[in-house]
């Protein structure tokens, strides 16, 4: 498995340095039966480089979950080819995938997608636990990740003891903690009051300003302005690609 | 890794700690450092695959613990088939290995080498039975007189009869005791030993004394404080003076074996019966010689009751072979009956826990979905449905292997049980097994799910 990952790491080589994601005529086809074919996304072009703040925008049906989904390595692309931090990954199995989620993408969901039985320290060393890394490390290092959203004093509360913004900060916690390559957000504040939201969107700015490479799928206008480039997604197409501040 | 081009070879710093750095300059972990980022991250996969099972097992160990005690009640009533089948087998190895203990102990422990010639074979059961019941001759007095006479070799001879009967001391009574008639040399022969007096010797047996040798039991009914050389007691409602005491053998599978009267066997002609069914005990001097003492013994024997060559014994030569054989095959039949009993609850057991382990798959379709997006692999989820479900039947065992012990503990008050380390490991290896087995269906169910789907689904 492991030379798999490396050789196909090989066509990625020619990509500048810079490029983080590039997508290549992604397209997702969802087939209904009777020959009735969904394009969830017809032949999405794109790249972001490293360090940028990026949102995915579109109304609901645009395709743009489906296109977190693919980014995020939930999903397989029907055809097209996908490349995070030079490695080809639209080709990959299942559990090089799950490999790639584990080390390369941090998660921040909409409804959080903590597990309620577990505190949030626990939360946070998950992504750990399915590295194999030892338990003291991982202590250390989700201590250091909470540590980053201010909830250290929290970390033993279970999910149910906290409030949104607070479960958002653990998620967030969690997204860093294997400092992946990419952070992807899929509608973070749609669960939370303006308030919090925008203590949220506060933290993505500090994360984006130390250089993590944020993308943010949103259908808020309000939460896109704050990315530096907002990425129009309608019906399965980019409609608009534009760089904002 | 070709193409490293990173001028230090070291991991992307943390994150948030460089707050002061401006979003226009060019972070330090991005483009400066690419392939240093991938090179670290697969040296940690390398040692994800040294540590990673371990790690995820133990994480795997921790979630089914929290699930049993979640879901007390769940897990007892799932885990009832398996811990009833431990049960079973460990009670049932128990109570046959207390048997074997104490027929190695007691019944098999005749005296050394001795064997004994009866009407029936010990070893006869079933038709076989029914048939030598009618066909063979009793042993008697003359057979006893014939051996005694004629068979050349032995170490002691002897014989015994019995019958059963009330025992009177003033107003004390005891009912059941086993009166027996003997040969004097019988104390050289059986299991009793003299503590006080002395045995039944051959004057007495030559004059048809009217003396007996008691055994404990009757020394703590009649004689709790006095003692009981001298004094008289009515045996089947005939008087006879205690000359000697045995000390205590014990009981055997609950039967007290201290509650009896030995007469001399003609005192015993004399009063009760004139012709008894007898007891021949053959003592041979060593255990090489049992074999030909037994063949010259079964050869006169059949001279003497005129039995044609193709036919079989109308009597019995029974030895501590004899018995441990029978019983052997006794405990063999049980041990089949036993052995299917467990696993039909094993296998029911077994479906029980694949049942709840499905339902819990759905329950926690979500959470398989959060751990898949968090790089859970399938063999992680796999493992862990897996460990959950060995945990969850092993707890069921070792429940099981705790009831057993109990169970034990009370029918050794009353009768004999003795646990075999070896039964209490096959029942838990067995239950974990189960788990195990049962387990891996469920648990390839969840670890195919689809990280998108799952996450779909509703918590």
């Amino acid at each position: 498995m492991g030379t798999q990952l490396v050789s196909s790491s090989t066509p990625e080589l020619a990509l500048p340095v810079q490029v983080m994601i590039k997508t290549e005529n992604l397209w997702k086809t969802y087939d209904m039966g009777e020959a009735i074919a969904v394009h969830a996304l017809s032949g999405v072009t794109f790249e972001i480089d490293r360090g940028e703040y990026v949102a995915i925008m579109g109304p609901s049906g645009s395709g743009k979950s489906t296109l977190m989904n693919l980014i995020g390595c939930l999903d397989t692309p029907t055809s097209g080819r996908y490349w995070l931090n030079g490695r080809l990954v639209s080709e990959l199995s299942d559990d090089e995938l799950a490999y790639i989620r584990n080390k390369e993408i941090g998660f921040v969901f909409q409804t959080f997608n903590l597990l309620s039985r577990a505190s949030a320290l626990h939360n946070v060393e998950l992504p750990l636990v399915y590295s194999g890394i030892p338990a003291k490390e991982r202590l250390q290092r989700a201590q250091e990740a909470l540590s980053k959203v201010d909830l250290v004093e929290r970390m033993n509360h279970k999910p149910n003891e906290l409030s949104g913004g607070q479960r958002q900060r653990v998620a967030i916690a969690r997204a860093l903690v294997n400092d992946p390559s990419i952070i992807l957000a899929d509608e973070p504040t749609g669960n939370l009051d303006s308030a919090t939201g925008e203590e949220i969107m506060g933290v993505f700015e500090r994360l984006y300003e130390v250089g993590n490479t944020i993308v943010l799928v949103t259908h808020e206008h309000d939460i896109a302005a704050h990315a530096h480039r907002i990425i129009h997604v309608r019906d399965g197409k980019i409609e608009r690609d534009e760089s904002v501040k | 890794m070709a193409g490293v081009r990173s001028d230090r070879g070291e991991a992307p710093p943390p994150l948030l700690n460089k707050g002061g750095e401006s979003p226009g300059s060019i972070p330090v972990n991005a483009i400066t450092q690419p392939h240093a980022v991938v090179l670290y991250k697969l040296n940690a996969r390398t040692k994800r695959k040294t540590s990673g099972i371990w790690v995820t097992s133990r994480e795997a160990f921790w979630i089914a613990l929290e699930t049993l005690r979640t879901h007390k009640l769940r897990s007892f009533l799932t885990l009832l088939g398996v811990v009833i089948a431990t049960t079973t087998l460990i009670v049932v190895m128990s109570i046959i290995n207390g048997m074997n203990l104490y027929i190695a102990d007691h019944i098999a422990n005749l005296g050394a080498n001795v064997f004994i010639v009866s009407k029936m074979s010990w070893a006869t059961t079933g038709e076989d039975w029914l048939k030598a019941q009618r066909r063979n001759k009793p042993i008697r007095i003359e057979d006893f007189e014939f051996l005694r006479d004629d068979v050349k070799g032995y170490k002691n001879i002897g014989a015994e009869t019995g019958t059963e009967g009330d025992v009177k001391y003033k107003s004390h009574i005891l009912h059941e005791v086993q009166v027996g008639g003997e040969t004097s040399n019988m104390i050289d022969i059986g299991q009793a030993k003299v503590e006080t007096g002395r045995y039944l010797n051959d004057t007495d047996y030559a004059h048809e004394s009217m003396v007996c040798f008691i055994g404990q039991d009757l020394v703590s009914e009649f004689f709790p404080t006095v003692d009981p050389i001298g004094k008289d007691i009515t045996v089947l409602g005939v008087p006879f003076r205690v000359i000697g005491v045995a000390a205590r053998i014990g009981s055997t599978l609950g039967f007290s074996q201290d509650k009896f009267v030995q007469i001399p066997l003609t005192s015993f002609r004399k009063v009760f019966s004139a012709r008894p069914e007898l007891d021949i005990d053959v003592q041979a001097w060593n255990a090489q010689q049992m074999m030909m003492l037994e063949d010259s013994v079964r050869a006169l024997m059949r001279a003497r009751h005129h039995i044609p060559y193709k036919e079989d014994d109308d009597f019995g030569i029974n030895a501590s072979e004899t018995v441990m054989g029978l019983w052997h095959q006794l405990t063999a039949s049980i041990f089949a009956v036993t052995i299917g009993i467990v696993a039909v609850f094993m296998v029911v057991g077994g479906i029980v826990i694949m049942n709840i382990m499905l339902a819990s798959v759905t329950e926690r379709t979500h959470e398989i979905g959060i751990r898949k997006s968090l790089g859970a692999r399938r063999r992680d989820i796999l493992m862990q449905f897996v460990i959950e479900a060995s945990v969850m039947a092993l707890t069921g065992g070792a429940a099981g292997v705790l009831i057993a012990l109990l169970i034990s503990k009370l029918v050794s008050i009353v009768f004999t049980s003795s646990v075999p380390l070896s039964a209490v490991l096959v029942g838990l290896f067995l239950s974990t097994a189960v788990g195990l087995f049962f387990g891996i269906y469920p648990a390839s169910k969840a670890a195919n799910l689809e990280p998108i789907e799952a996450l779909r689904t509703e918590a």
